[in-house]
């Protein structure tokens, strides 16, 4: 048995069952509460869920039973009354015994819990609840000067502990066997609890139990840790910054330095797990419910050390096994199925998670049947959960997401393993709850591919440091994708305008431009923005491309995320705020909701993709124009690795061959243009060189001026349509391209001493 | 004042409790929070501005290593803003903590609930709202704040 998953469950369910027992009791008081009725199904549901793959026969049949129940309470075809309340806390105590028993015996134990199914299928039955009444009625009645629900809970809680298998002392029909639990019997109860605590306490000593082995701290006391770190992070800035000058200080101070990181660091890993933690449990689930369903299924996962802070682990862990039972109960097709649709056999379920920008995607992706989007709809419409005019209205893909709409399943059979509507909206509602998003894409025949989105408000990310109207403000490096200086000079020009939205040219695309100050103060008056710097942050956030204008970029730093108020939250365009280094407070901005307030509309995913590869091959064919003494010429721009300008005098000899001693490396220079020599009388004069790669080595090529970067377009030779090589059409002129393979190479045997040919070898 | 009419003011007032109150200054007026919901007062800070937050919010602080939102009581109240650092106290209520943006941090009072008056009918309707009464002192008013509905929460909940 894996111990580590078993005791996970163990905890886990306890704590559901925990929810389960307020929520119950609270479910006496307001019967017609549907989140408290769903709450007590979930509870119900994760239990019989992890169960199964557990290997836990007796809990899943019992839990089973209750979901049966439970589910009828749902869809509101019972009512919440006290025979069933009295019912569904049985079930809990049952529940609760069995887990205890895997606690210390590390078995379900061999009880039976006949009767207790028995007498909740009968309560599925209107007419033998009623049959039952008097009863219950009687039970009531007998404890109602006391609070009704702790007292049944109680003498419940006896009357589990004085039998292990619950109930089991009732041989004959439900409807008698129902009144002794809600009889309270003090008598009993001592006698019988002694045998039963003398027996853990036995097994103690052997079997350490869950709750020994494992220290849970409460988040907030994690909270309240980093914070405070935080707090001497910054202390010990001033500290040092204060004990500079100071000699008998430095040992201190650098002390106090290294221990306060140390701590930090500590303290963060203690928060931060990798998501291997949760993916981790994935195969096992995966190759037992394949075995269930008859299904074959290849998992194959991505990025499994992606970390996301503790809670938000914890809070994603349900939605993910959801997803993933979805995907091999609903998406992946029994394998003889699959080969009539000319797919392979064995499907294939993707589990991939990645950090972008502030947020970390989970991706449970299947290449199953998909889901058939007018099927949702017509369930949809079915249950009343939108009317038929309205989901006209709705796009496909709208239409999709009404799957995570409670009850909605468009599985026709209840199985075992999901198909009773409950599941996504369990992701959703766990997701939501920690401020993610969910997202459903699904193509018929093709597969499904759920995604998550979820925030890292404790985590740190790389942010860059921009300002704009004399304040600081955070931009996630997720979303960035190139920064664009506008110098003064050109400010009037650059930007330019179709009556009043702003446009730039990037690349001779156009890109709409979003100022970061007009947005976020409307009304306040201000300069042109023609007469300042300003930088445009070219931001992609989930497809919408935009150029947010700003005044000016600070230094990326790594921040760490604080979560902002609720009624700071509810502006919209801050994902949180952060201490800078110099202790300044800094607001981050959110990419997605900036590009939405503005109104940068989404492309459609394909767009965006086609759109990427058009890019993609644009820039292979790309090339960095630039001017040898008084020629244009072409350099491949993939093959650019920087642009370096430098004085005349680094450049040194071997022999005739110009070489640059670049980072510690030779690098051979082309002057085939004649540059060097041209500025040779000069020492301190600057020059250019454009280092560049080719092949497994790095030349560098001597240059006048840095021109522009510009697509070329291919020539043909007139008459024998061959493509030429050595030349490009360049901003219609034609243009020689550099050939960096003919840049010779730094051989051994050149008139340079030994030491240096062999530097020239490490570099070729 | 004569021991005699001591001694009966006494017996009138038997159940007066005396309460301690933080002073503040804002303007001409003096204002009292009470103690108990004040969890550290935080001397010339200078807030950062939120910009498109609701006009009542001060800015961001930083208080022990989490971002606190503060209330400007001068925004609140209408008035002009002040130039220069202004002094905050940070108040715990049921949403959370919070910092409460004044002029000035006095000292504490120790009244008696049987100064205290309830708000004049002729005070408009937003302070109202937000004052709970006056503590009658010997040479002024102290007009006290009810902390929990300055809490930004409420606060924007009130203003919707």
């Amino acid at each position: 048995m894996d111990d580590d998953l078993t005791r996970e469950f163990l905890i886990e369910s306890q704590e559901g069952l925990d929810r389960m027992e307020r929520c119950l009791t609270d479910l006496e008081e307001k019967p017609q509460d549907a989140g408290l009725i769903g709450e007590i199904f979930r509870a119900v549901h994760t239990i019989k869920g992890t169960t199964g793959f557990l290997g836990f026969k007796r809990l899943e049949t019992l839990a089973h039973a209750g979901e049966n129940l439970l589910g009828l309470l749902r869809e509101g075809k019972l009512a919440a009354n006290r025979p069933l309340i009295t019912g569904l806390l049985e079930l809990l105590d049952g529940l609760r015994s069995i887990l205890k028993s895997v606690e210390t015996k590390a078995s379900e134990g061999d009880g039976d819990d006949a009767v207790l199914i028995s007498h909740l299928e009968a309560l599925r039955l209107p007419a033998q609840v009623e049959a039952k009444e008097p009863v219950c009625v009687q039970a009531g009645a007998a404890s109602a000067s006391a609070p009704p629900p702790a007292k049944r809970k109680s003498a419940a809680t006896k009357k589990r502990s004085a039998t292990p298998p619950p109930v089991a002392p009732a041989p004959v029909a439900p409807a008698p066997a129902l009144a002794p639990p809600a009889e309270p019997a003090p008598s009993a109860a001592p006698v019988a609890e002694a045998p039963v605590d003398a027996e853990s306490e036995a097994a103690r000593p052997h079997v350490q139990t869950a709750a020994e082995s494992t220290l849970r701290v409460d988040v907030a006391v994690l909270n309240r840790m980093m914070n405070l770190v935080g707090e001497l992070v910054l202390t010990r800035n001033q500290v040092l910054q204060a004990t500079a000058a100071d000699p008998n200080m430095t040992m201190l101070s650098r002390r106090l330095d290294m221990v306060t990181a140390d701590l930090r660091e500590s303290v963060m890993q203690a928060r931060m797990q990798p998501v291997s933690n949760i993916f981790g449990k994935i195969p096992r689930i995966v190759r037992d419910l394949s075995q269930t369903l008859g299904r074959r299924v290849r998992l194959q996962v991505e990025g499994q050390d992606t970390e996301l802070d503790k809670s938000l682990l914890e809070a994603i862990k349900d939605p993910i096994t959801h997803a993933v039972r979805n995907s091999l109960d609903h998406g992946i097709e029994p394998p003889e199925a699959r080969q009539a649709a000319g797919k392979n056999p064995e499907g294939i379920l993707k589990l991939r998670a990645a950090q972008e920008g502030s947020h970390v995607i989970i991706e449970v992706c299947d290449d199953g049947a998909g889901i058939d989007v007018d099927k949702v709809r017509q369930k949809a419409i079915e249950r009343g959960t939108v009317t038929a005019r309205r989901v006209m209205q709705l796009s496909e893909r709208e239409q999709l997401q009404l799957i995570f709409v409670p009850g909605l399943s468009t599985s026709d059979v209840v199985t075992n393993v999901s198909g009773r509507g409950v599941g996504m909206d369990v992701v959703r509602t766990n997701v939501e709850k920690i401020g993610g998003k969910v997202e459903i894409d699904s193509h018929v025949g093709k597969g499904t591919t759920l995604r998550m989105r979820i925030p890292l408000t404790l985590a740190i990310i790389p942010a860059l440091i921009v300002r704009s109207m004399n304040q600081s403000f955070a931009l996630p490096q997720g979303a960035l994708s190139e920064l664009v200086h506008i110098p003064v000079s050109q400010a009037a020009t650059a930007i330019e305008w179709i009556e009043n939205v702003p446009l730039f040219r990037l690349r001779g695309k156009l890109l709409p431009l979003v100022f970061l100050d007009r947005l976020l103060t409307p009304e306040a008056e201000r300069k042109d923005a023609s007469e300042r710097d300003s930088f445009i942050a070219v931001m992609d956030a989930d497809g919408r491309r935009f150029g947010l204008v700003v005044d000016g970029l600070a230094d990326p730093e790594e921040i760490v995320v604080k979560p902002l108020s609720a009624v700071l939250k509810d502006i919209g365009l801050y994902s949180g705020a952060t201490v800078l280094g110099n202790a300044d407070l800094a607001l981050i901005l959110d990419p997605g909701a900036i590009a939405m307030k503005a109104g940068v509309t989404l492309c459609e995913q394909e767009a965006a993709r086609a759109a990427e590869d058009v890019v993609e091959a644009a820039r292979s064919r790309e090339y960095l124009l630039v001017e040898v003494a008084g020629h244009q010429a072409a350099v491949p721009l993939n093959d650019v690795l920087r642009i370096e300008q430098l004085p005349l005098r680094r450049i040194e000899y071997i022999g005739f061959r110009p070489v640059l001693n670049f980072q510690g490396q030779l690098l051979p220079v082309d002057d085939s243009g004649g540059v060097l020599d041209a500025a040779a009388p000069d020492p301190e004069a600057k020059m250019i060189v454009v280092v560049c790669r080719e092949g497994n080595r790095q030349v560098g090529i001597a240059v006048s001026h840095v021109l522009d970067v510009a697509a070329g377009g291919e020539l043909f030779e007139a008459g024998s349509a061959q493509l030429t090589s050595g030349v490009t059409l360049l901003n219609d002129q034609v243009t020689g391209v550099v050939d960096l393979g003919g840049v010779a190479r730094l051989a051994a045997g050149e008139q340079a001493p030994a030491e240096w040919s062999q530097m020239g070898e490490t570099v070729a | 004042m004569s021991t005699a009419t001591v001694a009966v003011r006494r017996k009138e007032k038997a159940e007066a409790v005396m309460v301690e109150m933080c002073s503040v200054r804002l303007g001409q007026t003096l204002f009292g929070v009470p103690i108990t919901h004040i969890l550290e007062i935080v001397g010339a800070a200078r807030p950062q501005p939120v910009p498109l937050a609701p006009a009542f919010v001060g800015g961001l602080v930083h208080y022990r290593g989490d971002v606190l939102t503060t209330v400007s009581l001068r925004r609140l109240l209408g008035l002009p803003p002040r130039e220069g650092p202004q002094d905050i106290l940070v108040l715990e209520s049921a949403g959370g903590c919070f910092g409460l943006l004044v002029d000035s941090v006095g000292e504490v009072l120790t009244v008696s609930s049987a100064d205290h008056e309830p708000n004049p009918s002729l005070l408009d309707e937003r302070r109202k709202a937000l004052f709970a009464g006056a503590y009658k002192l010997s040479d002024s008013l102290l007009v006290m704040l009810d902390p929990e509905k300055l809490d930004p929460m409420r606060l924007s909940a009130a203003l919707a």
